[in-house]
């Protein structure tokens, strides 16, 4: 007959009951991302080059860019933020921040509104090369 | 008697896994069970025909969200051998750290659902809180809490500062001290002797019958280690695997008890030697196409992993498969369960620490 | 293959205590006309730091006598050879009667199937693995001492130290 004051867990049960809580109330309190957490892809526009690199890259197939109408898209629901599309960047447009998106709700796909989606929309060719002559004479 | 059919699974309370067997059943005794796989089968290795083997890397890391750094790492070391990269130093041992984190991790896990299967609750919440703490580290360090993304053929990404390392080093040694409370309630509460103790004995000649690795066939008396083969550094570790002789639900447990400061003392031994620095190289790029086919040996939580890669100088693999130890440990489990009593069937499952995402694939 | 004196290798891999570590089989992916339909099994064993193979290459029709007299553990991948592979394994101690996979194509893996799938993705302009093509240098021939010999001893890369 095994002990019936062989009870090793109370102490620590005894511990708990004034102990503060180990989780946390989420949403409401969030914890802030750790400096290295890779969250989402940031995109700046205004150095991106079109080269194409990241999207051919990307193993998820999440990035569209079209070189000739100057577009670059993300579908931040297939992106498994590996980080590859920043390493390979020559330009350093993309970076990856440690933030990570905000959940969804079924309210972000009314409308014909693609939750996920995100587009830039550069210069166009001309605009942008006459820009850079305008600022060199 | 009329015979019965119990069908364990899909969905079971005791097991968050998808495991699909038929229970056959005479009176309360199990006479018989029929593994089915496949009921999460998401044909990875047939991904190989589609995803080049650059991207590949990022599919095997999601075989398995529990083993994921040591799929990861894996394949990259297949890769490499194939390609003939040698890996910088360091990088090296960061994998080594990241792989002894990730067992950490993962036997924590597994003490908090077998906690749970018995009916200890409240030790299984002690296990998983412990194990976010591990969870923390690897964000902090590699980016990504379950899927690190770190391996690159020919390296990995992200170095670890040598005063991150040290701070580390403190936090999973303080954790050490406050699991050795957790692990003494596994040792001496009576309810789980009672549960665990003399259930589903596997001997030692069964182990190596049935192929059983790992965890399963160390508490079975074997002392079967692949890290002890001195691949991927381990070479430099000094460490003497955690064998158990019962064969038991128990024995199993305390194996897995046992390898989490173990663990945690590999990652002190690894940081003592690895090369110290910043900048240091971390990875080398391959060249070409690989060609050529390679066997890949890895000691992941549950036991070893083999990884059979055969590459044809195009961008695509011609064969990927991963033999993941549950896998292995499949006919051990089934040999155990013939016999039982069907109340005891969840804990010799669990035991098992079977991963179906890892088996089906 | 060889019925006989493949399984007298296989008993005396079990004699010497050698545990079964996996059962693999790989499509013959080839444009030559005599080896359309092959697949490559592999025997892997492996005792402590030892790990060995032995290799058959089975063309359409051969028969595969299963191990599992000598290591019983090898029902799991017997059954998972005839299923994904279509090899057809004799005399398997529990024959789980193509009930161990739940795929949604039967035989996915055998290599008219990848033939077929590789096909149509080309014809389809899907980016995927093609097929070799007849005349044209082989997959792989560039290095052909890096692909092991069939049933040659374990090759340096399969020794498990090999993998650094």
């Amino acid at each position: 007959m095994a002990n019936p004051l062989n009870l090793p867990m109370v102490p620590r049960a005894l511990r708990n009951v004034v102990s503060r809580p180990a989780t946390r109330r989420y949403p409401a309190e969030v914890r802030t991302p750790f400096e290295g957490a890779r969250g989402k892809i940031e995109f700046d526009v205004s150095t991106c080059n079109y080269c194409m690199l990241c999207a051919r890259r990307c193993p998820a197939a999440a990035i569209t860019v079209n070189r000739e109408e100057r577009t670059w898209a993300i579908e931040h629901l297939r992106c498994i933020a590996c980080n590859v599309c920043v390493e390979v960047c020559a330009k350093k447009s993309l970076a990856m921040s440690n933030e990570p998106r905000k959940p969804h709700t079924p309210a972000d796909s009314r409308d014909g509104h693609r939750p996920g989606h995100e587009e830039w929309h550069g210069e166009a060719p001309d605009a942008a090369v006459t820009a850079a002559r305008g600022s060199g004479a | 008697m009329k015979k019965t059919i119990i069908p364990f699974g899909p969905q079971h309370p005791v097991l968050p896994e998808p495991l699909v067997l038929d229970l056959i059943l005479d009176d309360e005794k199990v006479i018989d069970a029929v593994p089915t796989i496949g009921y999460i089968h998401r044909g990875l290795e047939m991904m190989v025909e589609r995803v080049e083997y650059t991207e590949m890397g990022f599919v095997v890391e999601r075989i398995c969200g529990i083993c994921s750094f040591m799929h990861g790492m894996g394949y990259a070391v297949s890769l490499e051998s194939i390609m003939n990269v040698e890996v910088p130093e360091r990088a090296k041992w960061l994998r080594l750290i990241w792989a002894e984190i990730s067992r950490v991790q993962s036997h924590l896990l597994w003490l908090g659902l077998g906690a749970d299967a018995f009916g200890f609750e409240n030790l299984f919440m002690h296990c998983w809180r412990m194990r976010e703490e591990v969870l923390d580290i690897f964000e902090k360090t590699t980016g990504g809490r379950i899927i690190h993304s770190v391996n690159r053929i020919g390296g990995v990404k992200r170095d670890v500062s040598d005063s991150e390392l040290a701070a580390i080093l403190a936090r999973l040694q303080e954790l050490a001290k406050a699991f050795e409370e957790t692990a003494r309630i596994f040792a001496s509460d009576p309810s789980i002797a009672h549960r665990l103790g003399g259930v589903g004995v596997l001997s030692a000649a069964d182990a190596l019958e049935t192929a059983a690795v790992g965890p399963m066939a160390r508490a079975s008396g074997i002392r079967t280690d692949t890290r002890l083969y001195g691949a991927n550094l381990y070479d430099q570790i000094e460490f003497e695997p955690v064998v158990e002789t019962a064969g038991d639900c128990l024995a199993r447990a305390v194996v897995r008890m046992r390898e989490i400061p173990q663990s945690i003392d590999i990652v002190r031994q690894a940081i003592e030697k690895m090369p110290k620095g910043e900048g240091l190289p971390l990875e080398n790029k391959p060249r070409g196409n690989p060609v050529g086919e390679t066997f890949t040996r890895l000691e992941q939580p549950r036991g070893e992993v083999l990884y059979y890669v055969k590459a044809n100088g195009t961008k695509y693999l011609e064969r990927f498969r991963a033999r993941t130890p549950t896998f292995a440990n499949i006919p051990a489990m089934i040999k155990l369960v013939k016999g039982c009593d069907l109340a005891d069937v969840p804990n010799i499952i669990l035991t098992i620490d079977p991963c179906i995402s890892c088996t089906e694939r | 293959m060889d019925r006989e004196p493949f399984l007298a290798r296989v008993e005396g891999y079990h004699k010497g205590g050698w545990r079964l570590a996996l059962i693999n089989a790989a499509s013959v992916l080839t444009a030559d006309e005599a080896e359309q339909g092959a697949v490559d099994v592999t025997w892997a064993f492996a005792r402590d730091a030892e790990f060995e193979h032995i290799r058959e290459r089975i063309m359409p029709g051969d028969e595969v006598p299963s191990i599992s007299p000598s290591f019983s553990a090898a029902f799991l991948y017997e059954n998972e050879m005839r299923e994904l592979f279509g090899l057809n394994v004799t005399g398997i101690n529990v024959d789980l009667q193509g009930q161990l996979y739940k795929t949604s194509q039967k035989v996915p893996f055998s290599p008219s199937a990848i033939r077929a799938r590789l096909e149509a993705n080309a014809a389809a302009g899907i980016a995927s693995a093609t097929m070799p093509v007849a005349g044209a240098p082989a997959h792989g021939a560039a290095k052909p001492a890096a692909i092991a010999p069939a049933a040659a001893p374990a090759p340096a890369a399969s020794k498990p130290g090999a993998a650094e």
